[in-house]
């Protein structure tokens, strides 16, 4: 495959965004309508308690030309979790898909821990607007850690395939200490889980079903599939689980195919893309989205920094084969 | 109304030597009846840490079946280890339920982390023994009742029970973590889920007991026995907010039940209260109810909700 880029078309910082967010566009994940496309994407404010960080999810509205924005969203899509809930420090990505007339939102909830530094777990929010403001169908989350996923179970994407949801999505394998002075990393993986309703949801229960390339120390995150005829093509990104915030050990997006749903060949020499040369991409890439408009394919992806400038724009020459 | 006679203190952590990690403490206890004694398991702490933080273990006692005040051996180590890095139980194992079947002994146990806005969170972890009930192994290092939409945090206070050919779990989920003098404090309901295996859950996703002294009334340690053609519940409750002293601290509520489901709250018919004085005279909480040779039996948490042990009370005349 050849993904040919079109560069950097959204920098967060040249727009005003709600809930005071100043930096950050990640993990961009594109709801097509007639004449436009809303790209959904989680950016950052700082919380005054303690300055850390809070991820909001915003959108920006783009011609189909996916070049001439149109408007960013002017109020909060979805509001934080509340106190002591799975989502109240931020939800950073969400995955949205049309069903019905409603739009689901599966959110990926960020908590602080003491020990470690964060745990997460997929929420469900549905759109009855059309994509403008979604709603919680509970204070906690659909999928969370179970038996042989303890920990960090988030950045899902979901597909109905016939009358099955599908869902891809990672799951913490565990914290490790790759350092006495370092704090503890953590190392996670992708699996997969259906649903009949997209709200109760059976995983395959810590079955990794993407292979390893970088060792069992690897990390995956993101996974995002698209069928063209008939054969399922994932992306997903992939990085070292210690140094990884340069060029070295930083993420690389891969690639993985299916023709049965259950059985994934990875083979990230077909992926199409890789960092570039020079620029905003150059150090790494990562949070691919792939989608389809008017006949096209395109790749949304993050850059350096994973997103704290913006997010690019990759179009595919020829065909996902 | 039942008549339940107290018999006193059974336990006092204070007075075991050479545990370290039993210092104070001795909660939740949950009986697992032998030829001739009766193991009882309860949760324990080391001393607290420099920043006055616990955790918690879970570990037993056996008590001589003809004289339940007598204690017979403690064991030499918790029954379960803490978990690992940023899993769910890496801050304590508490409270325990323990549940013979077959050659096994099953343990379903509550899981703590620490979290930066809430002091912690908790959800519902799996041990089995082949030995007895000395050593259990975790069925895994995540946990098999977890948070859900409606049961967002806190799944806590398992009891495991066998019932009509299934497995039934009682247990207790946050609904909310209020500000009481800038601290929050978690308010938690009765609920309760079903199984086939004992390890994948149908939750009911009900309130099973209403409530009475405020909406935000916390209620913990649903101890369900069957007696005389009908579920009995015992269980404890308290305000949301200051109730660490006789106040508003736990007392033991009743409710019944002839489907498991559906639960009629009666707390006029627990009989049992604090006492004038003593031990158990500020707070009672965590009743496990327990049958033995022709007695039925109640054993619970007194004052600071069981620092200083747990004591047994005896029904006198019948469940019905």
């Amino acid at each position: 495959m050849k993904w040919k880029k079109l560069g950097k078309i959204f920098d967060p910082t040249q727009h005003k965004l709600p809930n005071d967010c100043t930096h950050f566009a990640q993990s961009p994940q594109a709801l097509v309508f007639r004449d436009f496309v809303r790209i959904y994407f989680s950016t950052r404010s700082i919380d005054k308690s303690n300055g850390k960080y809070l991820s909001h999810i915003a959108f920006v509205d783009m011609r189909k030309n996916l070049h001439d924005i149109i408007r960013v969203s002017e109020k909060t899509v979805i509001p934080l979790g509340k106190l002591g809930c799975f989502d109240e420090h931020g939800i950073f990505p969400m995955n949205v898909m049309r069903h019905g007339d409603a739009v689901y939102g599966y959110t990926c909830g960020w908590n602080r821990r003491i020990s470690v530094s964060v745990d997460t777990a997929i929420g469900l929010a549905i759109s009855r607007d059309d994509g403008l403001t979604f709603q919680r169908i509970g204070d906690g989350p659909v999928m969370a850690a179970s038996l042989h996923e303890p920990c960090l179970v988030g950045d899902c994407f979901v597909k109905v395939i016939g009358d099955v949801f599908h869902m891809w999505y990672i799951f913490g394998k565990g914290w490790k200490r790759f350092s006495a002075e370092a704090p503890p990393d953590r190392i996670y993986k992708i699996s997969h889980a259906v649903s009949t309703d997209g709200i109760h949801w059976i995983k395959e229960e810590a079955r990794q079903i993407i292979a390893n390339r970088l060792g069992a120390d690897e990390s995956q995150a993101l996974p995002t599939v698209i069928e063209i005829d008939s054969k399922y093509h994932m992306f997903f990104c992939y990085r070292y689980s210690s140094d990884y915030r340069g060029r070295e050990n930083g993420y690389r997006i891969g690639y993985a195919s299916s023709t049965n749903l259950t059985d994934w060949v990875r083979d990230d020499a077909k992926a199409g893309i890789d960092v570039s040369e020079e620029g905003w991409d150059a150090e790494m890439i990562s949070y691919p989205h792939v989608f389809a408009l008017d006949g096209k394919t395109y790749l949304a992806y993050l850059g350096n920094q994973v997103g704290r400038h913006g997010f690019g724009l990759a179009e595919l020459d020829g065909k996902l084969a | 109304m039942f008549k339940w006679k107290k018999l006193g203190k059974v336990f006092t952590p204070q007075k075991v030597e050479g545990r370290s990690w039993l210092k104070e403490f001795a909660q939740a206890p949950a009986s697992l009846v032998f030829d001739d004694f009766v193991r009882v398991y309860f949760s324990c702490r080391p001393s607290a840490d420099e920043n006055g933080q616990y955790v918690s273990y879970s570990a037993y006692i056996d008590l001589d079946r003809a004289d339940l005040f007598k204690v017979r051996h403690v064991s030499e180590q918790p029954i379960l280890s803490l978990g690992g890095l940023g899993e769910f139980d890496e801050f304590g194992t508490y409270p325990v339920s323990v549940i013979r079947r077959g050659a096994e002994v099953r343990a379903y146990y509550a899981g703590w982390s620490r979290c930066e806005s809430v002091p912690f969170n908790v959800a519902i972890g799996l041990a089995i023994s082949r030995d007895g009930g000395v050593t259990f192994t975790k069925l895994g290092n995540g946990p098999i009742l977890s948070y859900s939409p409606d049961e967002p945090f806190v799944l806590s206070g398992p009891k495991i029970r066998w019932f009509n050919d299934a497995w039934y779990l009682w247990y207790i989920a946050g609904r909310k973590w209020k500000m009481v003098d800038e601290r929050a404090e978690p308010v938690y309901k009765i609920r309760m889920a079903s199984s086939s295996d004992g390890i994948h859950w149908n939750k009911a996703n009900k309130d099973l007991i209403e409530s009475r002294i405020e909406e935000d009334e916390a209620q913990a340690s649903p101890d369900v026995f069957y007696a005389n053609g009908k579920y009995h519940m015992f269980f404890c409750y308290r305000y949301s907010s200051h109730y660490r002293g006789k106040e508003n601290g736990y007392r033991i509520g009743y409710a019944s039940s002839t489907n498991l489901i559906d639960w009629v709250r009666d707390d006029t018919k627990a009989g049992i209260d604090v006492s004038e004085e003593g031990w158990d005279a500020e707070m009672i909480s965590y009743p496990h109810v327990f049958e033995l040779d022709g007695e039925t039996y109640l054993a619970y948490l007194g004052n600071q909700v069981g620092r200083y042990g747990f004591g047994l009370a005896v029904l006198d005349g019948k469940l019905e």
